[in-house]
């Protein structure tokens, strides 16, 4: 499946949760990140993500889509994080 | 998981628990959990600490020379062990009759698949009918065969018949087959053709390397002491569906023109944007889904780890091998 995922953490573990978001999805944008991702990959970034991040603090939205077909996306301004698989 | 092909030059490192690729202008994150293997084009620095992560998550990575040749594969430590499967593998090789009923259902599931691509332009070319005869007049040499040279002979005739077909079909000016040419490739088709064929084996052998198979015990091609073979054999099946479809593709939509190959004394030679552009085609392609008879919706990258499973399931007794064929 297809995920959007956006976080608001308290700075000092704004570093903790980009490294671990980085494993798993593409940084777009400060504090958020975009890609493919499996039922179980999810999870164990959920595991990842919330030993770090204080659960009364900290807050982490992921949006998920069955695929991206019925999606479109633009950007306008500059494009900060590429997405392409070809580098 | 996807594919990344890396035609930017610099180091690739292991940083943070991923994967970074430093230009010295910025630094690319990849996200390793969802990295299937990499294809490396350009000049790039790595060390050993990465070649550990990368068998740590059991990414292979193939690497191309400044032309755009194979040059080799990291395939890292075999993850997958399966002695047994090994012993069966070898088994089916040194046994003449079993090792030339499995290759000749590549030859065969190669035909097949040739026929059905071919099939399909016929509609509005009719001179493909000699073409698709004499293709199927070669095939019904392949049950009669009983040595592999034999099958070699029958497997180049097929496909020298369906390579002059691609004349009639493709008719765009600064394509012309004229006779297939590799180490060089002398036309932009058999640069083309080569190049497509290369990935197409790297591919496989990404695949094969997530099963229990092992890529140096082939059937049709001979195993020899330094190459792996598997990956040519299964190659042979989906190199029509899936390369040559690709092919027909950007030429026919315009988005690869003659002037995109450059003379060298490498042969003739495809330049970045071409093989950038091609190899996304490619890929789209391998994700590319249809409708399947027996699991439904699926991948033709899920479709080529299916034939392997296949293959497996053959060597140990299951179920009697019967090649992918395409219907779509």
């Amino acid at each position: 499946m297809f995920a959007i995922l956006v976080y608001d953490v308290q700075e000092g573990r704004v570093a903790k949760a980009l490294k671990i978001c980085r494993k798993y999805l593409i940084w777009v944008q400060n504090s958020v990140f975009e890609g493919e991702i499996t039922e179980a990959r999810l999870r164990s970034l959920k595991g990842e993500l919330m030993a770090v991040l204080e659960e009364n603090n900290d807050s982490v939205i992921v949006y998920t889509f069955e695929n991206s077909r019925y999606t479109k996306r633009v950007t306008w301004g500059i494009e900060r994080g590429s997405v392409s698989n070809i580098i | 998981m996807k594919t990344i092909y890396i035609f930017t030059n610099g180091t690739l490192i292991r940083k943070d628990n991923t994967l970074v690729l430093d230009t010295g202008e910025e630094k690319k994150h990849l996200p390793i959990e969802n990295i299937r293997d990499l294809f490396v084009f350009s000049e790039v620095t790595l060390n050993k600490r990465l070649l550990e992560f990368l068998t740590k998550y059991g990414i292979a990575i193939h690497f191309f020379n400044h032309y755009g040749y194979y040059t080799g594969t990291y395939y890292p430590r075999e993850h997958l062990n399966s002695g047994h499967l090994i012993v069966k593998q070898v088994e089916c090789y040194i046994d003449p009759a079993r090792r030339i009923n499995l290759a000749k259902g590549f030859v065969t599931g190669a035909a097949r698949n040739i026929l059905h691509v071919i099939g399909y332009c016929r509609k509005s070319h009719d001179e493909l009918q000699t073409i698709i005869e004499n293709v199927k007049g070669f095939a019904e040499g392949i049950p009669k065969t009983k040595t592999i040279e034999g099958l070699m002979g029958i497997e180049g005739n097929i496909r020298d018949a369906y390579y002059s077909s691609f004349d009639p079909i493709l008719s765009r000016k600064g394509f012309s087959y004229s006779g297939r040419s590799r180490r060089p490739p002398k036309t932009p088709l058999n640069s083309l053709i080569s190049f497509g064929n290369m990935l197409m084996y790297s591919t496989l052998l990404t695949e094969i390397y997530k099963t229990h198979l092992d890529p140096r015990i082939g059937y049709l091609h001979a195993t020899n002491f330094r190459r792996f073979t598997l990956n040519l054999d299964v190659s042979e099946i989906f190199k029509p569906i899936i390369v040559d479809r690709t092919i027909f593709s950007v030429i026919q939509n315009k988005e690869i023109v003659p002037e995109d190959f450059e003379e060298s004394a490498q042969g003739l030679l495809m330049t970045e944007k071409a093989k950038r552009l091609f190899v996304q085609r490619y890929d789209e392609h391998l994700d590319a889904t249809f409708h399947h008879r027996r699991v439904g919706k699926v991948s033709y990258r899920k479709v080529i780890r299916m034939e392997l499973y296949k293959i497996e399931k053959h060597l140990i007794g299951d179920t009697e091998y019967e090649p992918f064929i395409s219907q779509w």
